[in-house]
């Protein structure tokens, strides 16, 4: 009797969530896209000690300085303000030189002078925003070619002198964030106006279509060149200008699976024991309308990457010096000889876009499949 | 059905009137307008255009500008008036004033068409009088005695309204161009048009049979290898693509087989017409690539899987049941429904054709209307831009009724109500 009780507890039911997991984890190129981007994207927040003109360690008269550190902690928002990453050249024997120290430089000159200094560069030892004002940077370097540098620049120099790969790479963060928190700001609006709308029906409804029809004809690509070209764009500011209509699709997805999903006995049931509405709405009605949710975020994030893009690219986007894909492709395209300037960030936009389509495509299947049964 | 649409349209009035009256006001209260880019030219002293030697001028310049300047300039640009009322102006339900002539009192004004007019003041009140035939032309000539300063500086003027505005068909003049916007517009819609109908056309061709073929072949490898594929193009922005394009085959660096941008080559004129077409289709395989690639996928998937849908149904059993030859079941009966989707689509994709994409004509330099409309945003020409607000309101409103209309052609189970 008791072998039998245990015997059934092992073949636990399994959850939706985990039949939906379970198959998205056989569909092998979404699966390890979406393994692939996240480790990239966790990564990309260590980008201040991997990626940067600033040294790891510096032991200079038996001190410790960890200034690529203090910009790794500088990278945080808030405290940003608070964090100082300057660090004067001559205080750890960089002669002549007050202003911020070239620690690649000092590393030469450590290893020159056989002292007991010595400086622990990051992997990657440029910055993104360092241009030919700073030591040993040439406009138009191409990759690989430039053995005067301590490290060879594996893509070039953009025509300021900034690093390719560094500007790809702190890019690749700002692109991914960015249309994270776009699409955040969508779902924010999107979800309870669509609840509203499938829920209570009639004449709200039909006000607040009209509404969202005329809403979705604005040209928002119009407008926000219009905003930009009077106010200096921010990172939020452009967030909330995107989102302008970029809620819109998502409403209407909410909307019909609500108006679907209120008709059900659960509902019915909440109503008649007096559960508010509201907690109706989103404690009863939203966990059972997720799909839609869920299978439109790999396609709203692409969506919201694109239109980075293309703002950056016609020079309306994030301001200069940020390091962005859309502003790297249209100085390839003011520099058309130079391939790698063009090659570099369109190889990172489109692995990128691709790798989250795959993501996307695979969700869907576990979501929402489809099986077509043909008489042969 | 009739009433259906006939709601659809009253619907469409206050959605153009709503969009039309949020873009007028933010592009309105945006600084930096053609009023502000004037005065500033003539601050630096260059009249046109903002030299970059001029900055050192601007500074002792900036006093040599009477007051009684700016007013007219502003009057000029009709920034005189509040923003409501402009709105009304530029709908034309509102007077706009036209001619504009300064008067003395008493003394003959020229006021164009070899007419005179004597302006005389009775009782504080002004009256307009013809030269010529004595008569009063006070209810066409209209007099105001306006303060254009601090000081109190005063000059009478006469001028004369008419109503004409966007809903007259009067879409104004460019302030950059000089030209009125219709004329600009009209003389672009033809390229933008050509390109976007070629590429309309094609991608409908090729989609149609590739999702087919998809749908007939599911899950062979020719199915994954070109569903792959058909992702991919679809996470590619268009420009991007050609920008790409451009680089590897626009002669840069490396093969040089298509021109880098333009719609025709610089001795066009000399060609004659098949020479004339070869060049144009020449110049267009690329940006014709670059604009149809984001609509691709879309179309594709969107046939193979209605055709899927559809083959599954139970009247394409019975007629498999029947015994009837496969060809006639798919080509005749599942194709019949499963096109539905495809033709509703073709009302919005036409409208994205007819605007044009201000990424491709910026990236292949095409002097199309999205070229213009981009660049018109960036001058700050008010007017360009709205006409393209309002075009751009209604090719969508359209595209959306025309998709109706199509679907309710397609399929007689359609019922609007």
């Amino acid at each position: 009797m008791s072998e039998k009780a245990s015997t059934i507890q092992v073949v636990k039911p399994q959850t939706i969530g985990q039949r939906r997991w379970k198959k998205f984890k056989t569909i092998k190129r979404g699966y390890y896209s979406l393994l692939f981007l996240s480790v990239l994207y966790a990564l990309s927040f260590l980008l201040p000690v991997l990626v940067n003109n600033k040294a790891l360690i510096v032991k200079y008269n038996d001190e410790y300085y960890f200034p690529a550190f203090k910009s790794l902690l500088a990278s945080v928002p808030l405290v940003d303000n608070v964090v100082s990453t300057f660090q004067s050249g001559e205080s750890i024997g960089q002669k002549g030189n007050s202003g911020d120290c070239h620690y690649r430089e000092l590393m030469v000159q450590y290893q020159n002078e056989q002292g007991g200094n010595f400086i622990i560069m990051p992997i990657y030892p440029f910055n993104p925003i360092e241009d030919i004002t700073t030591e040993g940077n040439l406009a138009f370097a191409e990759p690989l070619t430039s053995p005067d540098n301590i490290h060879t620049r594996i893509l070039g120099t953009d025509e300021n002198g900034r690093d390719v790969f560094a500007r790809m790479s702190y890019g690749f963060q700002v692109s991914i964030t960015f249309a994270l928190l776009l699409v955040f700001v969508e779902y924010l609006i999107g979800i309870p106006i669509g609840g509203l709308l499938g829920y209570k029906g009639g004449w709200v409804d039909l006000i607040l279509q009209r509404f969202i029809e005329m809403w979705s004809t604005l040209p928002v690509l119009f407008l926000i060149i219009i905003v930009v070209s009077f106010v200096q764009p921010n990172f939020l500011l452009l967030v909330l200008l995107l989102s302008l209509t970029a809620w819109i699709p998502i409403t209407i997805y909410i909307r019909a699976e609500f108006l679907r999903e209120k008709s059900k006995d659960y509902v019915v049931a909440a109503i008649s024991i007096g559960v508010p509405t509201w907690k109706i709405m989103f404690k009863h009605i939203l966990p059972n309308s997720l799909v839609p949710i869920v299978t439109n975020f790999p396609f709203a994030i692409v969506a919201g990457l694109t239109a980075l893009v293309s703002l950056d690219f016609l020079g309306f986007g994030l301001p200069p010096p940020t390091p962005s894909w859309g502003q790297m492709l249209s100085t390839g395209l003011q520099n058309i000889t130079k391939w790698w300037l063009v090659f570099s960030p369109m190889f990172a936009l489109f692995t990128t876009l691709i790798m989250i389509v795959f993501i996307g495509e695979a969700i869907r299947e576990a979501f929402d499949p489809k099986t077509f049964s043909r008489l042969r | 059905m009739f009433q259906y649409f006939l709601r659809r349209l009253l619907l469409a009035i206050p959605t153009f009137f709503g969009c039309t009256i949020i873009v007028f006001f933010v592009v309105n209260l945006a600084p930096g307008g053609p009023y502000e880019q004037q005065v500033q030219a003539l601050k630096s002293g260059s009249g046109f255009g903002v030299g970059a030697e001029s900055s050192a001028a601007s500074n002792n310049g900036s006093a040599t500008i009477p007051p009684t300047a700016l007013a007219e300039l502003k009057r000029y640009y009709g920034f005189d008036k509040p923003v409501y009322i402009r709105y009304m102006i530029w709908l034309g339900i509102w007077p706009r004033e036209t001619d504009s002539y300064n008067v003395t009192l008493g003394t003959p004004r020229n006021v164009g068409e070899g007419k005179f007019v004597v302006v005389n003041q009775q009782n504080g009140k002004y009256s307009v009088i013809d030269e010529s035939s004595k008569q009063s032309v006070s209810d066409i000539w209209y007099v105001e005695n306006a303060v254009l300063d601090t000081l109190g500086t005063k000059q009478l003027r006469v001028f004369r309204t008419e109503l004409s505005g966007i809903l007259t068909g009067n879409f104004g003049n460019s302030y950059e161009y000089r030209e009125p916007v219709i004329d600009l517009i009209t003389a672009r819609i033809p390229i933008s048009l050509q390109f976007g109908v070629i590429g309309l056309v094609l991608s409908y061709v090729i989609c149609i049979y590739l999702g087919i073929k998809k749908a007939l072949h599911h899950g062979s490898t020719f199915d994954i290898v070109s569903s792959s594929i058909v992702l991919i193009s679809y996470s590619i922005p268009g420009w991007a693509l050609g920008l790409l394009l451009l680089v590897l085959l626009g002669g840069g660096s490396f093969f040089d087989v298509f021109p880098l941008g333009g719609l025709q080559s610089s001795d066009y004129s000399s060609y004659t017409l098949i020479e004339k077409i070869l060049d144009r289709s020449y110049h267009f395989v690329l940006p014709v690539i670059s604009s149809t690639i984001s609509s691709f996928a879309g179309i594709t998937l969107m046939m193979k899987n209605s055709l899927l849908d559809n083959l599954s149904q139970d009247y394409i059993r019975t007629a498999f049941a029947k015994g009837m030859r496969e060809e006639r079941i798919i080509w005749l009966h599942a194709m019949k429904n499963s096109i539905i989707p495809i033709a509703s689509n073709i009302g919005h994709i036409i409208g994205i054709a007819f605007i044009g994409s201000f990424f491709i004509e910026t990236t292949f330099n095409i002097e199309g209307i999205g070229k213009l409309s981009y660049y018109a945003i960036l001058s700050r020409d008010y007017t360009v831009v709205f006409a393209f607000t309002v075009i751009g309101v209604i090719v969508n409103l359209l595209g959306n009724m025309l998709s109706d209309i199509i679907l309710a052609l397609v399929d007689p189970r359609i019922r609007f109500r």
